[in-house]
């Protein structure tokens, strides 16, 4: 690589770096996300910095251009984060589907009881005696 | 368990509804008419209509999810309300007015007499075959029935019918994992637990008012979702088992 690229790419690790220390401070990532963001910028800084990294990993992948060595380890690396962040998304949801469900419930029995006070929804379910 | 008698008998009628204000007064007031003696809940799965306010001046008791969680989940939440309720069955049926309270009374009568944890409504049962139903739905109703017949060595005809009774030996089974529809891989996973599921002949009418939930692209997602879901369920009750053998 380049100079001028070397440059470029440290500029824009120290930007992203800037970015996703800024967003935990303000609590609009998880730290446990920045982590991981921290780690991949910098492993990505060092080995297009380093030449002889580059080369390394290269071979160590089987691919004949470094170009292509980096293409399939972005690749895997943005596979690998889509599906824990739709895996994370998930868990959220359930969570957020959960807490819905124990809300209807706890509302319905709530109503209930103050519609015909101790007593149990089968004998409110129907308050008209229809 | 064995059959129940009549007299100390709990059921809940649970009637899961999604933006169903042209059908949902008529089926409530038929429920109502058919099993009189049993406790009806309508599940309002996050409505955006006016199914709530029609189910409050019935005076019906609601379940509101203040967001569509869909089908699954709503049923779900039911049999959570059948738990906390101590109830020793759930009924359910579709609040599209597709399926006819008028049948209850029976299905209800034939889930008492045997000894089944599950007993589906079915519109094929009684034919032995899809003819009349459009062909989408005969492929996607000959594709489950096989896989079911494949995974739990049992013929069931109609495993999408959302009519169905359930005794509360199932509830807690159905609680503690995650659901789609209810069909297929319900009926996979209960019957791979060691649970019975019967069919009983039951006729049904078209949808005349509200939106299918089948839409076109679910023509497509449904089939590789709910075929996904066996497999795991499949695995999920042998872990089960596992677990409740060690």
């Amino acid at each position: 690589m380049t100079l001028q690229g070397m440059i470029v790419v440290n500029l824009f690790g120290l930007v992203l770096l800037f970015w996703v220390f800024n967003l935990v401070r303000r609590g609009r990532l998880y730290v446990g996300y920045g982590v991981i963001f921290v780690i991949a910028i910098l492993a990505s800084v060092v080995l297009l910095s380093v030449p002889w990294l580059l080369t390394f990993v290269t071979h160590l992948i089987g691919a004949i251009f470094p170009v292509s060595a980096l293409t399939l380890l972005a690749l895997c690396f943005l596979v690998l984060m889509l599906l824990y962040t739709l895996s994370q998304l998930t868990i959220v949801s359930n969570r957020l589907a959960k807490l819905v469900q124990e809300l209807a419930i706890e509302r319905t029995q709530l109503e209930a009881r103050q519609s015909a006070p101790a007593t149990h929804l089968r004998e409110t379910a129907r308050p008209d005696g229809v | 368990m064995g059959p129940m008698t009549g007299n100390d008998r709990r059921i809940l009628i649970a009637i899961p509804a999604y933006n169903e204000a042209g059908t949902i007064a008529a089926v409530v007031d038929r429920v109502r008419s058919s099993l009189p003696d049993c406790d009806l809940l309508v599940v309002n799965d996050g409505s955006g209509d006016a199914t709530e306010q029609i189910l409050k001046e019935r005076r019906v008791t609601i379940a509101t999810h203040l967001c569509n969680l869909g089908y699954g989940r709503a049923i779900q939440t039911a049999i959570m309300c059948a738990i906390k309720g101590g109830y020793d069955a759930l009924i359910t049926l579709d609040a599209d007015g597709q399926h006819k309270p008028e049948q209850l009374q029976d299905l209800l009568h034939e889930f008492e007499a045997s000894p089944c944890d599950v007993l589906i409504g079915s519109r094929y049962i009684a034919s032995g075959n899809y003819r009349g139903a459009p062909l989408g739905r005969r492929v996607g109703m000959q594709l489950f029935s096989f896989l079911v017949r494949l995974f739990a060595g049992q013929r069931v005809y109609d495993t999408s019918s959302g009519l169905k009774i359930m005794r509360r030996t199932v509830f807690d089974p159905l609680t503690h994992w995650h659901f789609v529809d209810f069909h297929s891989e319900v009926i996979v996973y209960l019957m791979r637990l060691g649970y019975r599921v019967q069919e009983f002949p039951v006729t049904m009418g078209e949808r005349t008012q509200g939106r299918s939930m089948y839409t076109l692209i679910n023509h497509f997602k449904y089939p590789l979702k709910t075929s996904m879901l066996v497999v795991l369920g499949i695995i999920q009750a042998g872990l089960t088992r596992r677990r409740q053998q060690s």
